[in-house]
């Protein structure tokens, strides 16, 4: 033990008194944050250019009343009522009577006119004898995710229902009741006071409490655990070019070497950690927000951030051990930041339905646990009691595999130069030690 | 009590046997040599002894006690392959590995060798602005503290200049008169005759050579005849026994058939040629080296 604490002093150290780790522990979280403050910006400053739309009507007759109400949907939601600033774009339309010969001939006109920039887009209405009875596209040059594709599903929609309404005999003045949409409101569940018994009502959900809580939590767990991981396999790498390792071999054991050098790493994740933990509450504390800090959670946090950081930085020493160069290593990043990547790829599906499969599933599988759970545990509705636990076994379990055979590939890997890493002799190594 | 017991001792990797079937006794207090070409199992050996590799077979006994794979604050190792943090500095890093080895503060055993072999001044400067030299003292430095019983040295003079190999070779023989038993492997012949009181080649894994200077050379004879001429030397390949014929420039040096009667060589050189010298020696440990390894040196590629 008293080797493996004088290779974990050493390479702690070693590690944060370099200028790269204070700058690191500051860029990161900037580079995060104005990676969200680009996009606020962006938000802040939307493309509010009046867009010119056509609108070509080859037999549906409801042309007018679609660009009726559209008209009155850019006039409603162009400018901030509260502000009285212009937040989208104004949409002005124009009617172009169907052309009696060469349909394809026409789409191309108005596409080229597109393209010249005279309008944004342009809409066709073609009759079909199926349900619903009318096929409407929209053409233009921008991406198919552009939100201005779906900001003509309201219109389009609401004018066919006017003229259908019409041709139904309802009355014209009764189609704003009759068509104005209902709004659900979002509220969390009635709870007991416990201290009281009394019943506490349900509160409004805001975006920050089922998204920015959960995914702020996950982001800072993710960032810290490649803070201190991702740096291991680089330095097994460069100690053994450096040919450091064979003298610490004639000092310490590998398994001495190794759990050192993994607690090193666990020194300076909890460090960075206790930074952007303590940073992050007194800033909350500072606007008033102390009560977005999910303290409960935070023990979890920290179970998780231990665990997940051992786990990856055995894999770590492990995968560095059977490099011979820092290239090699570097080719070898990718597997092993995987299983904290990979959980943000899984994000969506877990914001959106945070006890489906695809969630449960995951944050129950050891390698995207930490993460995955900690994401759901932070969530409004929270997870079963049972899960946490279960999805802890787990991870010990594997974390507790992933030290002992990255022990063993460790001690055959490091002393070995000059042939690239290949998995099959990991194994086989891990196997038979 | 002998340092080093290794028994029937054979390590293979993959299908390359680095050591085979390896028997060997290191006497305490002794300075023992371990000779051989490249790849033919030294490096492995002193890794074995340390607790680097395991022995796949057999058994190594360091001061009576079997190892497996615990580490031994008595044994000091500078591998051949040399390796400081550079970013650190010399007394930090020889600190560091004091303590690791020695499981207490080191600082003023530190501050002694440096001043020994006269490193003080670069005692707080960084490991990377030494020169070749500097670095591999500080890295002796490093096996020896804290004090060992046992040394292993792997190629300690390799890539040193005359004044810093005089350096270590001083310290080692001080470090033997303190009780200490240094093992060292060598390429240099010389130094393995000098310093060494007792010499081991092993050459294909397998123990060729094993005894003092005196004895392995008793092995071999007085096979040697060292032979020089005011005149050209007549046709030495014609003279009765002569089997090899080695030219060191001024004398030339001949290795005699076993029975071979020197003082018939001598008659038949003086009828032709004036003869200035003419010596019956022992064959020189490198000679001894060349004649086992010669051949096949090249062909092993083994560490």
């Amino acid at each position: 033990m008293r080797r493996i604490l004088l290779v974990a002093k050493r390479d702690y150290l070693a590690t944060v008194r370099t200028k790269a780790f204070l700058v690191g522990l500051v860029v990161a979280p900037l580079l995060f944050g104005g990676g969200m403050l680009g996009v606020a910006l962006l938000k802040a400053k939307p493309d509010i250019a009046d867009r010119r739309v056509a609108i070509v009507d080859r037999g549906g007759g409801v042309a007018a009343a679609i660009v009726q109400a559209a008209s009155e949907k850019s006039t409603r939601e162009a400018v901030d009522k509260t502000t009285g600033r212009q937040i989208q774009p104004h949409y002005f339309f124009e009617t172009v009577p169907a052309a009696n010969g060469d349909a394809n001939a026409q789409r191309l006109a108005l596409s080229d006119r597109v393209r010249r920039g005279e309008l944004y887009a342009f809409l066709e209405i073609v009759p079909q004898s199926k349900d619903p009875g009318l096929r409407v596209s929209c053409y233009s040059n921008s991406s198919g995710i552009d939100d201005a594709r779906r900001w003509f599903d309201g219109p389009v929609t609401e004018g066919i229902q006017r003229v259908r309404l019409a041709q139904l005999g309802v009355d014209p003045s009764r189609f704003k009741d009759l068509l104005a949409p209902v709004a659900v409101e979002r509220l969390s569940l009635v709870t007991r006071d416990e201290k009281t018994g009394a019943i506490v009502n349900a509160h409004k959900k805001g975006e920050l409490e089922g998204f920015a809580v959960p995914f702020g939590l996950m982001m800072l767990l993710g960032m810290i655990v490649l803070v201190g991981a991702s740096p291991m396999l680089t330095a097994v790498t460069e100690d053994k070019a450096q040919r450091i390792v064979e003298m610490l071999l004639g000092l310490a054991t590998p398994w001495e070497l190794m759990m050192g050098k993994v607690l090193a790493a666990v020194g300076i994740s909890l460090t960075s950690s206790a930074f952007y933990v303590i940073g992050g509450t007194l800033a909350l504390y500072g606007v008033g927000m102390i009560g977005m800090v999910p303290f409960s959670l935070l023990p979890w946090f920290y179970i998780y951030l231990v665990a997940d950081v051992v786990m990856l930085c055995a894999f770590a020493a492990a995968l560095g051990s059977a490099c011979s160069s820092p290239q090699d290593a570097q080719s070898l990043a990718v597997v092993l930041v995987s299983p904290v990547v990979i959980p943000y790829f899984l994000l969506m599906p877990a914001l959106q339905q945070p006890n489906g499969s695809i969630a449960t599933t995951a944050s129950l599988f050891p390698p995207f646990a930490p993460m995955m759970m900690l994401l759901r545990q932070a969530m409004p509705g929270g997870v079963p009691v049972w899960q946490p636990w279960v999805a802890l076994a787990g991870i010990v379990a594997c974390t507790l595999a992933a030290v002992w055979a990255a022990a063993r590939i460790f001690r055959v890997g490091i002393l070995m130069q000059g042939k690239p890493p290949r998995i099959a002799d990991m194994v086989r190594w891990a196997i038979r030690g | 009590m002998d340092a080093v017991e290794i028994a029937s001792v054979t390590k293979t990797f993959d299908t390359l046997t680095a050591v085979d079937d390896l028997s060997l006794t290191v006497p305490e207090g002794s300075v023992y040599g371990f000779i051989g070409p490249n790849g033919s199992g030294k490096t492995t050996t002193m890794r074995m002894i340390v607790s680097i590799f395991y022995p796949d077979r057999g058994s190594i006994r360091v001061f009576g006690r079997q190892m497996q794979g615990a580490r031994s604050e008595q044994i000091g190792y500078l591998p051949e392959e040399r390796g400081l943090y550079r970013k650190m500095t010399v007394r930090r890093v020889l600190e560091f590995y004091g303590e690791l080895r020695g499981g207490r503060k080191v600082a003023a055993e530190v501050d002694a060798w440096l001043e020994r072999l006269d490193l003080a001044d670069w005692a707080g400067r960084k490991v990377e602005t030494l020169s070749k030299g500097m670095s591999q003292r500080v890295q002796f430095i490093a096996a020896v503290i804290p004090t060992p019983r046992l040394l292993i040295l792997d190629e300690p003079f390799s890539g040193l200049d005359p004044v810093s190999a005089e350096v270590i070779r001083a310290a080692v023989l001080e470090l033997r008169r303190g009780g200490a038993t240094v093992i060292l492997s060598t390429h240099d012949m010389n130094v393995a005759e000098s310093l060494c009181d007792r010499i081991f080649m092993i050459f294909r894994g397998r123990k060729v050579l094993d005894g003092t200077l005196a004895s392995i050379q008793d092995q071999f004879g007085n096979d040697t005849i060292r032979v020089s001429a005011a005149d050209t030397l007549p046709p030495l390949a014609e003279l009765p026994g002569v089997e090899k014929i080695r030219d060191l420039g001024q004398v030339k040096e001949l290795r005699m058939t076993r029975g071979c009667d020197p003082q018939q060589v001598l008659e038949v050189l003086v009828a032709r040629t004036r003869v200035t010298g003419f010596s019956v020696v022992k064959p020189s440990l490198n000679d001894i080296f060349v004649r086992i390894a010669g051949p096949a040196s090249e062909e092993s590629k083994v560490a």
